[in-house]
């Protein structure tokens, strides 16, 4: 599903060039929930941007569903966040002019997806994620744990084949954080959505079914 | 389906930033209500007379005359027998006269005195596209005492009932109303509210004195340069070898005759052709300082957008999609303010009339049309498609991070900061110098004292009758002087020449203007004697003989005729001469005074006593209490001239008439500026809101650090006084050559200095900061722990 190859990322500083990742290989297979950690600094939510074509990486290969999309064109990127990938953020980032409805509707717009169809499928997600009395309201009349459950179900409407969350509960308190986790296992098992997070918490990580440890920019397996 | 989640995101968006889009709302509001109003009166303006059928065929034709080297004199009036001499021309196919005349209607008892009131040849309404709602155009003027009144003297005069076919009494004789024409529009120089038929005139065919109006409608298929030049070979057969004397007759067409005519004495004032382009580029650049305010708030805002650009951008949305996305956000920013300026322009419309002395109405058709669809669509993507590129080109990754491109755009905004701050620095000075020159016309020592001089119409005194009512004048206390004279002492028109004169050969010859007027002209004007005496009843005595051969006249020369005969004015006393006919001599010399507009310089006068005709009856009044002074004028006048209306105005009126346009556009320049000024304001208030408030965090810091709220109110204002600073720099040079080269246009004016610059610049300076430290002190004197909080 993800095939990293020799990826290495730098910031021009002054005269020389400051690493954030060197020579990463990473492979993740279609089906597997893998959790990155380490310490702050240390290049993962960079590595997870690449992965998300946020972010290019300065050297290397990066093949997304055996197609290289390293160097890929903008509009063709934009087609698989479309339709392939999903994001999860630590500060859920949803539009505050939107009800929770409406930013769960919007990636929908984005993918074209027909009227009614698409109030059938936010009406299921509402559904499943319990927040259907919610759906009026708009995001800063939610709790955190709420939001993020908004986060979740906006990344996860239009079907994707990689959830990728940054430290998803990074703002939350345990309790809401092991509901979001328990969410993404069912996601993972039930949906067979690919899903990779970054976390600081051990707790956390052992929801995936694999960790990766990066330190200085090296994989530490 | 895209479009509702779009239009949802913005107008909520709107709602909550509340001072924001007030700011771009009412700015636009204001610069689309002014651009309505603007246009209205331009077009107005550049389409006068262009709705005659056959506009294309229409000309007056005008003259110019003048000795050969002088400059012509130009004037709209023909000379009666002109019309009978065009019969034979081919070129001419139609042709009408036009005399107006004021006159006095009544329908029954009580004669009102209509001003709008022409008399004209039958040919009037089939060559000139006014349509009658009642009555035969053809045939309407056909007779002596026809008269067709325009809708609105109809219903005044006869209610709802026709008119057709009904008598009124015009300056007491009968006349039958034969038509209704539809009210003549603003945009004609041929206003009427009264067309009587020119036939009722009695009118003799003269070439001596030019007062009608020659209109004619070209041949089929001759041009105005044909019938240019078969006029020129007329005069050349009837003036003959004439070498000293210049006369022309010059085609205008109709459509020109407001904008472009330089004819004096036209049936209206003509345009300023320099005051509307002037008028169309404050149009243009109020509607611009409003689009800056917009696009510096909207850049300057995009902290607070980029989250959703971020994320949206993340779900897939591309470029173009924002793009969009912020373009329909400033399409409806854009449609309210039109809407808003549109109702704004319609409750201003009257105010703006009067502001500019015209009539315009407000209709809704094709052109305002259209400009208004021009005007909302620029103003969308002018406004908005900086901001939409500059909002749709945010990386996400940034925003995401939690990176705000806040300090992007600041340089483009700066500028536009600059340029809205060089306009309003711009007009400051433009209003000030306008003021200033037309604060020096109305106050300049003139060497004659127009104060407190009442001016009736005397055209209709005889002398015995004028000496009585004078005397009766001068029993009341309230009354200090009474005289008369043949036309307004502020602008003395007639040409005359000096033949002979004692001392000069006698093939010598000065052109002069001159004026009739009543024994104590001079002192009731006020105007200094150099040399030689008063009028006394000899005097009169020598200039009032029954046979004009017998008469002697007495002549005062001004200073400039004095040197220009290269005299002094002891040396110039005593000379006989001679000046049209007029035998007499030098009775003395005046001191120059000002006796026409500014613009031109003071020319060789002569003032005589002369008891043919007086125009204007001049009452001097005691200053303390002139109300009292026209009403003691009025009894007397309601006894000399029973059932003539009273008609009394002030000699400062007819000066300051002579300056309308001027005073037009000083009073257009003062609102707009200050408009200008207003809607650059509020972007600043809120580019400094913005300011303050993005840097909350950085303040409170500094607070806790120690820095005193003054100390912070300088930090934040620091940047604009220097932003406010360049914009002079740049509008200084700009205003400076603008008003140098308004002021060169009369010959009398204030000399530019440095002190317009200083208050412009300190006044620009005064308002940008008041405005800025508003926000900033509002930000200063905030508790910090609170400010640091919010983070
Ligand atoms: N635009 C940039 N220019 C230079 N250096 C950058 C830039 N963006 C990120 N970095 C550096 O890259 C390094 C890795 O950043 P990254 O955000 O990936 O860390 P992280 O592992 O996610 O840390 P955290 O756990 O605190 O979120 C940091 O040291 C950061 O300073
Ligand atoms: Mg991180």
């Amino acid at each position: 599903m993800i095939q990293l190859q020799n990826i290495t990322k730098y910031y021009p500083v002054g005269l020389g060039r400051n690493f954030i990742l060197k020579d990463i290989d990473l492979t993740i297979n279609e089906g597997e929930f893998v959790s990155i950690m380490g310490p702050s600094g240390s290049g993962k939510s960079t590595l997870l941007h690449i992965m998300g074509l946020l972010e290019e990486p300065s050297e290397g290969q990066y093949l997304f569903e055996g197609e290289r999309v390293d160097k890929m064109n903008e509009k063709k990127r934009t087609q698989l966040h479309r339709g392939s990938i999903g994001f999860v953020f630590q500060a859920y980032h949803l539009i505050d002019e939107l009800t929770v409805y409406e930013n769960i509707e919007t990636p929908l717009l984005y993918k074209n997806v027909s009227a009614s169809e698409r109030k059938s499928r936010v009406a299921d997600v509402l559904d499943r994620f319990n927040i259907v009395a919610k759906k009026d309201l708009f995001p800063n009349q939610l709790s955190g744990g709420q939001q993020q459950l908004v986060g979740i179900a906006r990344a996860i409407v239009a079907e994707p084949r990689v959830i990728l969350a940054d430290e998803p509960t990074g703002n939350l308190h345990s309790d809401q954080a092991k509901s979001i986790m328990e969410l993404f296992k069912e996601l993972n098992e039930k949906d067979k959505i690919t899903i990779v997070q970054v976390t600081h918490s051990d707790v956390n990580a052992t929801y995936g079914n694999r960790i990766i440890q990066l330190r200085d920019g090296h994989i530490r397996s | 389906m895209m479009w509702q989640n779009f239009f949802k995101t913005s107008v909520r968006s709107l709602f909550k930033r509340k001072l924001y889009t007030f700011i771009n709302i009412g700015g636009l509001a204001i610069g689309i209500a002014c651009f309505i109003l603007l246009f209205l009166f331009l077009q107005n303006e550049w389409t006068y007379d262009r709705f005659h059928t056959n506009g294309k065929q229409l000309f007056r034709i005008s003259s110019a005359y003048g000795e050969i080297d002088q400059p012509l004199t130009h004037t709209a009036l023909t000379p009666s027998a002109l019309a009978p001499a065009l019969k034979t021309v081919p070129e001419v196919q139609t042709i009408t006269r036009i005399y107006p005349k004021a006159s006095l209607v009544a329908n029954g008892e009580k004669a009102i005195n209509e001003s709008r009131f022409i008399y004209a040849e039958a040919p009037f309404f089939t060559m000139f596209s006014f349509p009658l709602l009642e009555g035969d155009p053809a045939t309407a003027l056909s007779g002596p005492n026809m008269v067709v009144l325009s809708a609105s003297m109809a219903e005044k005069y006869f209610g709802k009932s026709s008119p057709t076919g009904k008598m009124l009494k015009i300056d007491g004789k009968d006349f039958m109303v034969t038509g209704v024409a539809k009210n003549p529009p603003s945009n004609t120089h041929l206003k009427f509210d009264f067309v009587g038929s020119y036939s009722s005139m009695n009118i003799t065919d003269r070439w001596g004195s030019a007062n009608y109006y020659t209109y004619i409608q070209l041949a089929d298929k001759a041009t105005s340069n044909a019938l240019h030049d078969r006029l020129t070979s007329m005069i050349k057969g009837m003036m003959g070898s004439n070498t000293k004397y210049r006369f022309d007759l010059i085609p205008e067409p109709i459509a020109d005759i407001h904008l472009y005519s330089q004819s004096e004495n036209s049936t209206e004032r003509g345009g300023n052709l320099q005051y509307d382009y002037m008028l169309a580029i404050i149009a243009v650049l109020l509607l611009a300082v409003a689009c800056i305010n917009f696009m510096n708030l909207a850049t300057a805002r995009s902290a607070d957008r980029a989250r959703e650009i971020g994320v949206r951008k993340v779900m897939g949305a591309v470029k173009r999609e924002l793009f969009t996305q912020f373009i329909t956000e400033s399409a409806i920013i854009t449609f309210l303010a039109l809407v808003i300026g549109t109702v704004l322009s319609l409750v201003l419309l009257p105010w703006f009339n009067n502001l500019t002395q015209s009539t315009i109405r407000m209709h809704l058709e094709w052109p305002l049309i259209v400009a208004l669809i021009a005007v909302f669509v620029v103003t969308t993507f002018l406004a908005g498609a900086y901001p939409a590129f500059f909002l749709a080109n945010f990386k996400p990754v940034q925003v995401l991070k939690g990176k705000t491109p806040v300090g992007k755009g600041a340089a483009l905004r700066k500028t536009l900061v600059v340029f809205q701050f060089a306009a309003a620095v711009f007009f400051i000075i433009c209003t000030l110098v306008v003021g200033q020159q037309l604060y020096y016309i109305q106050h300049k020592k003139l060497g004659q004292d127009r104060s407190q001089v009442v001016v009736l119409n005397g055209s209709r005194f005889d002398n015995n009758s004028l000496a009585a009512f004078k005397a009766r004048l001068l029993q009341q206390s309230e009354i200090s002087q009474v005289s008369a004279s043949y036309d307004s002492p502020v602008n003395i028109g007639g040409g005359y020449g000096i033949g002979q004169i004692q001392g000069k050969p006698a093939d010598y010859s000065m052109d002069v203007t001159a004026i009739p007027v009543e024994k104590d002209y001079l002192q009731t004007m006020g105007i200094d004697i150099l040399a030689g005496g008063k009028l006394t009843d000899a005097d009169i005595q020598d200039v009032t003989r029954e046979k004009q051969e017998d008469r002697r006249y007495h002549f005062y020369l001004n200073e400039t005729a004095v040197k220009q005969l290269g005299w002094t004015p002891t040396e110039a006393v005593g000379r006989t001469m001679t000046m049209n006919g007029r035998i007499g001599s030098v009775k003395g010399v005046m001191k120059d005074f000002h006796f026409a507009s500014m613009k031109q310089k003071i020319q060789p006068l002569i003032v005589f006593p002369e008891y043919e005709w007086f125009g204007e009856i001049l009452v001097k009044v005691n200053g303390r209490d002139p109300q009292r002074a026209l009403a003691r004028i009025e009894d007397a006048w309601k006894s000399y001239q029973p059932g003539r209306p009273f008609d009394a105005h002030f000699l400062d009126d007819d000066f300051n008439a002579m300056y309308e346009s001027e005073f037009r556009a000083g009073r257009l320049l003062k609102v707009f500026s200050g408009l200008v000024i207003l809607v650059s304001c509020l972007g600043l208030v809120g580019l400094a809101a913005f300011t303050a408030e993005q840097r909350t965090r950085e303040l409170g810091i500094r607070k806790v650090l120690g820095a005193s709220s003054s100390n912070l109110v300088a930090l934040l204002s620091k940047d604009y006084i220097k932003l406010v600073t360049i914009s002079l720099i740049v509008a200084a040079p700009l205003g400076a050559y603008v008003m140098i080269k308004w002021l060169s246009g009369f010959a009398y004016h204030i000399n530019l200095g440095a002190g317009v610059f200083v208050v412009a610049g300190l006044l620009a300076m005064a308002i940008a900061l008041l405005t800025v430290s508003l926000q900033s002190v509002k930000a200063a004197l905030m508790n910090p722990v609170k400010s640091l909080k919010s983070e």
